[in-house]
C-alpha cells in the first residue's frame, strides 16, 4: 500500500502583473511513495519542493489534482480532520527547527500534546524521544542554550512524539555543519530501518544518498535521479 | 484543546511578552479602576444621602391642602374620622396622626450641662406623635402623664448628630451620646415666645424629660405624646381635634402610588418635600455616577483598542509559530482559542489590578477626608461602598473588553494559511 499518492497535481500562482497569465508551478505531478520508503526530492530553489511537502502535509490546500496520504483523500477533509491527521500520523521537520523559544526542550517535544486529544503517555514518550536523539540531559534547556544540531534533534523528537508513520522533512540539514548534519542523516536512516516512511526535501547529496529513492523536481515535473537512486 | 494545556501554553506565551502584557493590562486596569472607583463612590454617596434624608419607600405624609376648594369651605379636616377613613384605603397598613404644638414654648437652661456651665434659651417646636410610631425607641414611658409630671420627649437621632458636629463645636459644648442624654430633664415654659417677644395668658412652666432617640421622630423639634400636645393645645384654646398631618405606611412599596391617588381623591394633599429633595439629590448622584462610569467605560474601550493593536502585532510576530502549531496538529479553533485565552489572562490581570487600584484610591481619599476635612453632620467614615459585585463586575468587564479587543486578531491568526505562515513568518 502506498503512503503518498499524487495524481495530476498542479499548482498555480496568480499572475504577477494585472492581465498576465497565471504562473504554473507544477504541470501534473505524479508520485507514489510506498509505505516504509525513504524518498528524497531535490531541485533548484523556486521549483516548489517545500510547497510539495506542505501539500502532502495538508498545510496547503490550493492545488488541483489528487492527493492521497496514508489512505486519506486530503481534498475532502475538513480543517479539523486535517489537523487530526497531522497530529497523529504526520511528523514535520523544518530547516529552521521552529522551536518555541520560551519552552524547554521537553516542552517543545510535548507541543503536539497540547492539541487535539493530546498524546497518550506523552511525557514518557517525550523523554524517550529526547533520549533517542541523544538529548536526555537537555530536557530542561531552552532552545537558545542548544546548538543548531541539538535544536534540530529536538525538532525531530517533537515530530516523532505521536509515533507517526510518515515524516516530512524540509531541508533538515540545511542549517547544520557537515558533522552535525551527518548525525541527523544517521537518525533518518534509523527511522527508515524502523519502517517509517520519509519524504525529505533537500539540496544536499549526502541526504539523498541515504534515501532509497531520489527524485528531482524540475520544470514542474518529478524525474528520477539515476546517479543516486538506490545508493543507500 | 484541554484547559490545563491551554493555560500552560498561554502562560508561556504571555511570559515572553511581559512588557506588552503590562501595557495592555495597565490600560484595562486604568479603565476598570476608574469604573469600580466611581461605582463605589456613587453607592457610598447615595448611602450618605440616605442617612441625611432617610426616605421610606412605603410611607407618605398626608396634609390638608394649603389652598383648595375643600379647605376654603372647611370640608377637609384631618380629624379622627378622616384618619379612620385613611386606614380603610386599600394597601394602607398603618396611619399615624401628628399634631403640632400650636402654642409657643421656650426652654431656658442655666446651670451645669455635662460638666460645662451654660446659660441658654431656645424656642421649642413641639410635635405630638403616636407612641406606636416610635415603638421601642423610647426608654421611658412615652405617654401623657398629666399636668404636674415631666413631659416625655423623643428626639430624632439626626438632631443629635447636628448638635455634635455643628452646635457643640461652635459653642464649646461637650459631645453627647444617646445614653448620656436619655433621662435628662430640662424646663419648658409653655405659652411664651422669645422670637415674638410675647407671653400668652395662662402661660406656665413644666419640665421635659428625654425619653429616647428615634429615627421615626420628625427631624424638626421635640416629639411629645400626641395626647400631651392635645391637652396643651386645648388649655390654650387651640384646635385640639384636627391633626397637622397623618403618616401612612403602605403594606408594600408598590402600593404607594395607588394610596397617593386615593388620598388626593379624598381632597387631601401629600407633603412630599423631603421625599422629593432626597429623590432629587439621589438622582443627581446617580447621574454624576453614570457620567463618570461612562467615562470609565470609554477608557476601558480605548484599552480594548490598545489590546487589539497589541495582539495584531503579536500575531504578526508569531506567524511562523502559528504555522508550526498548525503543523503539529492545532486546528484554526485551537489557534483562536489560544489568542483569546491570552487576552482573557490579560483581562483578568488588568481587572484585578484595576479593582485593587480603585480600592487603594478609595482608602487614600477616605484618609484625606478623615484628616483634612472639618467635622460636619453625617460625615461618613468612608465615602465608598465597595461590594463583591464590584470586583466581579470589574473583572468580567475587563475580560470582556480584552476578549473584544483580541477577537479580530484571534480571527486573523486562525485564518492564517499555515503553509504561508511557515514560509513567510
Amino acid at each position: 500500500m502506498s503512503a503518498i499518492e499524487l495524481r495530476a497535481l498542479r499548482k498555480r500562482y496568480p499572475p504577477r502583473e494585472p492581465g498576465g497569465a497565471p504562473q504554473d508551478l507544477w504541470r501534473g505531478l505524479e508520485l507514489t511513495v510506498g509505505e516504509g520508503e525513504f524518498v528524497a526530492i531535490e531541485g533548484q530553489s523556486g521549483t516548489g519542493k517545500s510547497t510539495l511537502l506542505h501539500v502532502v502535509g495538508g498545510l496547503d490546500r490550493a492545488y488541483e489534482g489528487e492527493v492521497l496520504v496514508l489512505g486519506e483523500r486530503l481534498r475532502g477533509l475538513s480543517d479539523a480532520r486535517l489537523a487530526a491527521l497531522r497530529h497523529a500520523r504526520i511528523g514535520f521537520v523544518f530547516q529552521s527547527f521552529n522551536l518555541l523559544a520560551e519552552l524547554t526542550a521537553l516542552e517543545n517535544v510535548l507541543l503536539p500534546d497540547y492539541f487535539g486529544d493530546g498524546v497518550p503517555d506523552a511525557e514518557r514518550r517525550a523523554r524517550e524521544g529526547l533520549a533517542r536523539v541523544g538529548l536526555a540531559d537537555k530536557a530542561s534547556s531552552r532552545p537558545m542554550a542548544l546548538s543548531g544540531g541539538e535544536r534540530q534533534r529536538v525538532a525531530i523528537a517533537r515530530a516523532l512524539l505521536s509515533r507517526p508513520p510518515l515524516l516530512l522533512a524540509d531541508e533538515p540539514t540545511g542549517n547544520l555543519d557537515a558533522r552535525t548534519g551527518e548525525g541527523i542523516i544517521d537518525l533518518f536512516r534509523e527511522l527508515h530501518r524502523d519502517g517509517m516512511t520519509l519524504l525529505v526535501v533537500t539540496h544536499e547529496v549526502r541526504v539523498s544518498r541515504a534515501a532509497s529513492r531520489v527524485l528531482v523536481l524540475r520544470e514542474g515535473a518529478l524525474f528520477p535521479d539515476p546517479r543516486l537512486e538506490g545508493s543507500a | 484543546m484541554k484547559p490545563a494545556r491551554l493555560w500552560r501554553l498561554a502562560n508561556a506565551n504571555l511570559s515572553r511578552e511581559l512588557g506588552a502584557l503590562a501595557v495592555s493590562a495597565g490600560g484595562v486596569a486604568l479603565g476598570i479602576g476608574c469604573l469600580v472607583f466611581f461605582l463605589a463612590l456613587g453607592r457610598g454617596v447615595q448611602r450618605v444621602v440616605r442617612d441625611v434624608f432617610p426616605v421610606s419607600a412605603r410611607e407618605l405624609e398626608v396634609v390638608v391642602p394649603q389652598v383648595g376648594v375643600g379647605s376654603l369651605f372647611g370640608e377637609v379636616r384631618l380629624d379622627d374620622a378622616t384618619v379612620a377613613r385613611l386606614r380603610q384605603v386599600p394597601g394602607v397598613a398603618e396611619a399615624f396622626p401628628r399634631l403640632a404644638l400650636r402654642v409657643p414654648a421656650v426652654t431656658r437652661y442655666n446651670g451645669l450641662f455635662f460638666g460645662r456651665e451654660i446659660r441658654m434659651g431656645l424656642e421649642v417646636v413641639g410635635v405630638g406623635i403616636s407612641p406606636d410610631l416610635i415603638g421601642g425607641d423610647a426608654r421611658f414611658p412615652f405617654v401623657d402623664a398629666g399636668e404636674d409630671k415631666p413631659i416625655p420627649v423623643v428626639v430624632n437621632r439626626r438632631l443629635l448628630e447636628i448638635y455634635n458636629k455643628v452646635f457643640a463645636p461652635q459653642r464649646g459644648l461637650p459631645t453627647l451620646t444617646d445614653s448620656m442624654l436619655v433621662g435628662f430633664q430640662f424646663p419648658i415654659e409653655l405659652g411664651r415666645s422669645y422670637v415674638a417677644g410675647k407671653t400668652l395668658p395662662g402661660s406656665y412652666e413644666a419640665s421635659l424629660r428625654l425619653a429616647g432617640f428615634s429615627d421615626r421622630a420628625p427631624l424638626a423639634g421635640l416629639s411629645m405624646p400626641i395626647e400631651t400636645v392635645r391637652r396643651i393645645n386645648a388649655r390654650f384654646g387651640q384646635d385640639s381635634v384636627g391633626y397637622s398631618s397623618v403618616l401612612l405606611r403602605a403594606q408594600r412599596s408598590e402600593q404607594v402610588g395607588e394610596i397617593a391617588s386615593a388620598v388626593k381623591r379624598m381632597g387631601l394633599d401629600l407633603d412630599e418635600s423631603e421625599r422629593n429633595r432626597a429623590l432629587q439629590i439621589g438622582a443627581a448622584v446617580e447621574l454624576v455616577t453614570l457620567a463618570l462610569s461612562l467615562l470609565a467605560a470609554l477608557i476601558t474601550a480605548l484599552a480594548a483598542v490598545n489590546i487589539a493593536q497589541a495582539f495584531h502585532a503579536e500575531v504578526r510576530e508569531r506567524t511562523r509559530e502559528i504555522g508550526v502549531m498548525r503543523a503539529v496538529g492545532a486546528t484554526r479553533g485551537d489557534v483562536a482559542t489560544l489568542i483569546l485565552a491570552e487576552a482573557a489572562v490579560t483581562g483578568i490581570c488588568g481587572g484585578a489590578l484595576g479593582v485593587a487600584l480603585a480600592r487603594l484610591g478609595g482608602l487614600l481619599i477616605d484618609r484625606v477626608a478623615r484628616n483634612g476635612l472639618p467635622q460636619f453632620p453625617f460625615k461618613p467614615d468612608t465615602f465608598f461602598d465597595f461590594r463583591p459585585s464590584h470586583v466581579i463586575l470589574g473583572v468580567v468587564i475587563a475580560v470582556a473588553a480584552s476578549l473584544a479587543g483580541a477577537f479580530f486578531p484571534a480571527r486573523a491568526a486562525a485564518a492564517l494559511d499555515p503553509a504561508r505562515a511557515l514560509s513567510e513568518g
